[in-house]
């Protein structure tokens, strides 16, 4: 009579980490500098938009994964300017730095729901943003930090092409493995507190303490993405981390579906491939953004990840008189 | 106020001394006494607005009291959080279904279990009688929000067993059901009460009031109105006045 285990892994689990592991080989699979460019944004967002995903698991819309970027990449980019450029220290430095600054303003903030949160988190990010330029003396100002010696593995430098963009795949690896384990061990409780957390808590779950879990690892997921992310471009900079970089993010994890841990995956790899396609109109990807969204949220609430589980779920059971008709629902919103 | 008759001092589950709710200048709440001790029932009515549902969610820490205590068991747990006090064995039923809509009824029994610390075999055969009894068992797999409305209600009040309570407080179990299905919350507080769990339900159907419930009290504009059995309450003419009289002709209707 009882569920299955709370915490097994699901083939969506597997998947998402399979495709990060595939990934890992790119550098070497391909000299393509133009490829291997978009690959690597394609992980950035990704991780980035794993962040937001986690937050959606349990019904919050956050803006602050820019921010956690931000206190990540600027974290490991002053480590390396202080010498140390072992990147067993500041991978996990651009993780921690963001998630201990998560904790104590997860206290204040997760009490807030729907419109609330959301408005908060965007001013968090607006607050950050105005604080790396109001303080040049640690972190540039306006001139952002740049000419930072590269990191180093054991020594051995990290510089050139191949390498940044096997440390981004290591790092977004890390991130889907991370991201994996914490919902698919929470899995039960996530999605009580997204569907019903008045009911969660007074059944007797400890709500806050699983929404500041998520808000702390979302955070330090989101540091590894910014740490990346000035890797790639060699600087760190305020503009890198505003408002605009929060709405993409959540535009990757929603189109691509906010139900399985393939949606986010799905969505920065096709949107951020895409935007890179349109090239210097990149107003245009705003407005393909918009309309995608629009779509999504009219006919296929549970994104690509979605979509694509409701179609797999019909032509295994073509049928089945019931089938289509009882799963479409259940996939809308990614057959989690 | 004295506690109310029927709890035998020294063992009662639950007491409430002098509660009182105020939101601003508006009095929600004012001077609620009573007890109850294990296995015993309390009926709770008054018209809209008479603060039963503010009752419920002081005790169960939804909302802080203005005054008063809250006792379980001896111990004081005013204004602890909803969670805890849960923990401790006060669990609420919702007005409105409360179910985990998009999970199974498997699922949603498992997460009552799991988040009161309950999650195994004992947890399952606990509330195993309650879904055989509300034709919930061969409907384990499928969605919640897809079981005809009774049984969405039915399925409500079997998760807040399932979270082991000693005390249920029960808002409006029988509103929205069928005259057929209503025997089904009978059947629920009879289960309930025969495991020692004690009640406190909030109604507004009088049929089921009078059968059920041993006692009541009614609650006007926050404070207690009248109490005793319901046959001799009912029959007051202050009470038909507040409540009965206005509410009589909405269940003709309902």
């Amino acid at each position: 009579m009882e569920a299955r285990s709370p915490s097994r892994w699901g083939a969506q689990e597997w998947a998402a980490v399979a495709m990060f592991l595939a990934v890992l080989a790119v550098p070497w699979a391909t000299d393509d500098l133009l490829v291997q460019s978009i690959v690597n944004r394609v992980l950035i967002g990704a991780m980035a938009a794993l962040s937001v995903f986690i937050m959606l698991r349990m019904d919050l819309l956050s803006f602050a994964t820019p921010a956690f970027m931000a206190l990540g990449g600027y974290a490991a980019v002053l480590l390396t300017m202080h010498g140390v450029t072992e990147v067993l220290l500041i991978v996990p430095a651009s993780f921690l730095v963001p998630a201990l600054v998560a904790l104590p303003l997860g206290a204040l903030v997760l009490r807030l729901r729907g419109v609330y949160f959301v408005l908060v988190t965007f001013v968090l990010t607006e607050i950050l943003q105005l604080v790396l330029f109001m303080t040049p003396r640690l972190t540039g100002g306006a001139d952002g930090l740049a000419g930072f010696p590269a990191p180093t593995l054991l020594g051995t430098e990290l510089s050139d092409a191949r390498s940044v963009l096997a440390l981004a795949a290591a790092m977004a690896l890390l991130a889907a493995v991370i991201t994996a384990a914490l919902t698919a061990h929470f899995r039960q409780h996530f999605a009580a507190i997204e569907e019903n957390e008045v009911l969660a808590e007074s059944l007797g779950l400890v709500v806050w303490r699983y929404k500041a879990m998520g808000f702390v690892v979302a955070a330090g997921i989101a540091g590894m993405a910014g740490f990346s992310l000035g890797n790639m471009l060699l600087t760190v900079h305020p503009t890198s981390f505003g408002a605009q970089q929060a709405v993409d993010t959540i535009v990757y994890a929603i189109i691509g579906g906010r139900g399985s841990i393939l949606g986010p995956i799905a969505g920065a790899s096709l949107l951020v491939t895409v935007s890179d396609f349109l090239g210097n109109q990149g107003q245009y990807a705003q407005g393909l953004f918009g309309l995608l969204l629009i779509l999504v949220t009219l006919v296929a609430r549970g994104g690509i990840a979605g979509a694509v589980a409701a179609l797999a779920r019909r032509l295994r059971a073509p049928r089945a008189a019931a089938g289509p008709a009882a799963a479409a629902p259940e996939a809308a919103r990614g057959g989690a | 106020m004295e506690p109310a008759a029927g709890a035998v001092a020294g063992v009662e589950e639950l007491r409430v001394e002098n509660l009182a709710k105020r939101f601003g200048g508006l009095r929600v709440l004012e001077g609620i006494s009573f007890a109850l001790a294990p296995g015993d029932l309390l009926g709770v009515i008054g018209p809209n607005g008479a603060g039963k549902t503010t009752l419920i969610n002081v005790i169960t820490g939804r909302t802080p009291p203005s005054g008063g205590r809250i006792l379980l068991g001896g111990q004081d747990i005013t204004g602890r959080p909803t969670h805890a006090v849960s923990r401790l064995g006060v669990v609420r039923s919702f007005q409105q279904t409360n179910t985990f809509k998009a999970a199974s009824v498997r699922e949603n029994v498992s997460r009552a279990l799991r988040f009161s610390g309950g999650a195994g075999p004992q947890g399952w055969a606990r509330v195993a009688p309650l879904l055989d009894a509300f034709g919930l068992a061969p409907r384990l797999g499928e969605q919640s929000d897809k079981l005809p409305y009774g049984l969405q209600k039915m399925l409500g009040l079997t998760l807040a067993y399932a979270a082991n309570p000693k005390v249920l407080l029960l808002d409006e179990p029988a509103a929205g059901l069928e005259r057929s299905e209503r025997t089904r919350v009978d059947e629920f507080v009879r289960h309930v009460r025969a495991c020692g769990c004690s009640v406190l339900i909030v109604e507004h159907d009088m049929d089921l009031v009078r059968r059920l419930c041993p006692r009541i009290i009614v609650l006007d504009a926050g404070v207690v109105l009248a109490e005793g059995p319901p046959a001799e309450v009912l029959a007051r003419q202050d009470v038909i006045a507040a409540y009965v009289g206005a509410d009589a002709a909405g269940d003709e209707a309902a």
